[in-house]
């Protein structure tokens, strides 16, 4: 397909999907020259796809620099020691796939005029997006609550067990309200707490006298940290669980946690995930400006140019859920 | 996929250059393809393999997964595995099979552009620890660091059962 004009005897249209027929050489006489664009295809879908190659190349640049940040760094956390779940990563995949199946569904049942069946399928489309974002919602805010943000002044990641951290865990126990929190902590009978916050208080209350300690050992501090909150190790059953930390007994306390190559992987982490979120969030917003419309087959390319998008959508979480969570 | 059909599968153009608004042989054109390609049957089976894939990769999680010593294994595994994946997605639910030849000019130079892109970020960023001031390397986490860390939950230095 080039952009030179074609001579075509008038009447090709209407005989086009039955080859050339006699009338090719026959005598209407005259010709008209037409156009034909570079690409065929209308502009709405060009331009969806030369926007698409776009985005192939930011996502590609991110997951670029996760790879090489990765494999380039002598430590990176396993994803228990991130609290990631590959249960619930497996299940937001299966959400994405549904929904790229139900957005398909909705071009067909649009491209064969059926537009409440089309409207239903883009229902459908919008509840499994927002219940991705959902899921991703709950992932986060168990993130935050194990202090694990991208930042400080939020993060409480520090990356090994030494002085430096050490001197973290002191000025955070010499917080006036955590001093406060603590003394009425120590100041409560034993028969008011459960067996386990009993234990975790004794813990606490070891794990306060060897911070303060000047003949404290590189030792005592992995041990402080460890209390905080353990690193799971993989189990006998291969899956480690989750071990409770101290920051998990008491959830006021957040105090300092060590986790190996955290910081970083963090960083990656809500960048990928959250690029990814805004554009799931993106393609919800125009699966509700299209529900307002009678989807019909005249909208079968409104509706064609969401689904590209979608699928890309869906296509970027395919390798992120792999590289994130099982890798 | 000929020229010939490209022509016919979005009806007259006009002398602009654009494509006309759909007339009667376009809709019926358009209800053509919409027998030839997709269907029921076909997304179906496409989702019921993705679903398949998703849970190849899963496995990889399992205790189950004979290469757990062996971690390049299980990731070239799962990267072949969302390759097939994004395969499938790319060819059935965004209609790429059927397209026409233009398909190329905008996906092989975008992944060209991505691959180089990748690569261009070994040698800064892949490698930045082959060589780092001694200051940095006195704090960057190091694998001793995690068996550090293990050890300490091993060890029971409280005296006192944690929750381990």
């Amino acid at each position: 397909m080039n952009l030179s004009a074609h001579s075509i005897p008038q009447g090709h249209d209407h005989h086009d999907s039955h080859g050339h027929s006699d009338d090719h050489g026959g005598g209407h006489g005259h010709l008209t020259l037409q156009y034909q664009p570079g690409l065929p295809l209308s502009k709405g879908k060009l331009i969806m796809w030369l926007f698409l190659s776009t985005e192939i190349m930011f996502f590609a640049a991110l997951l670029g620099s996760y790879v090489v940040l990765r494999f380039g760094a002598p430590v990176w956390p396993k994803p228990h020691h991130v609290h990631l779940s590959e249960p619930i990563g497996a299940f937001n995949t299966f959400v994405l796939i549904c929904s790229s199946v139900t957005i398909v569904l909705a071009l067909e049942a649009a491209r064969a005029n059926k537009a409440l069946q089309a409207k239903n399928w883009m229902l459908a489309t919008l509840l499994l997006g927002s219940l991705f974002l959902g899921v991703k919602g709950y992932e986060y805010a168990a993130k935050f609550s194990h202090g694990i943000y991208p930042a400080q002044p939020h993060s409480l990641i520090y990356e090994k067990p030494d002085l430096y951290y050490g001197a973290a865990v002191r000025a955070r126990l010499g917080e006036p309200a955590i001093i406060d929190r603590l003394k009425e902590l120590d100041d409560t009978p034993e028969d008011k707490l459960s067996s386990e916050e009993a234990s975790a208080r004794r813990r606490l209350q070891k794990i306060r006298q060897m911070v303060m300690s000047p003949d404290q050992q590189p030792f005592d501090l992995a041990v402080v940290a460890d209390q905080v909150m353990p690193l799971p190790s993989e189990g006998a059953d291969g899956h480690g669980g989750h071990a409770e930390g101290l920051n998990d007994t008491f959830s006021w306390l957040r105090l300092p946690t060590v986790i190996p190559g955290g910081n970083m992987w963090a960083s990656t982490y809500f960048l990928l995930t959250g690029f990814h979120a805004i554009h799931v969030a993106v393609g919800l917003l125009v699966f509700a400006i299209l529900l307002t419309f009678r989807l019909d087959r005249k909208r079968a390319g409104m509706i064609e140019n969401a689904g590209l998008y979608w699928h890309f959508v869906d296509l970027v979480w395919i390798f992120l859920f792999p590289l994130l969570y099982l890798f | 996929m000929s020229d010939h059909h490209d022509h016919a599968a979005h009806g007259p153009i006009t002398r602009t250059g654009e494509l006309s608004p759909p007339s009667h042989s376009h809709e019926d054109h358009d209800h053509g393809q919409h027998e030839s390609h997709g269907g029921l049957g076909q997304y179906l089976a496409v989702f019921a393999a993705l679903c398949a894939l998703t849970t190849m990769s899963f496995f990889t999680y399992s205790p189950l997964w004979p290469w757990r010593d062996q971690p390049h294994v299980g990731w070239a595994f799962m990267m072949a595995v969302s390759c097939t994946k994004a395969m499938l997605v790319v060819l059935f639910f965004m209609h790429v099979l059927w397209e026409a030849n233009w398909k190329y000019v905008l996906t092989i130079p975008a992944a060209m552009m991505a691959i180089f892109l990748a690569l261009m970020l070994v040698p800064d960023v892949g490698l930045r620890n082959r060589m780092v001031s001694q200051e940095r390397a006195l704090h960057m986490a190091r694998p001793s660091d995690v068996k550090l860390m293990e050890r300490a939950g091993e060890a029971q230095v409280l005296g006192e059962a944690s929750a381990h």
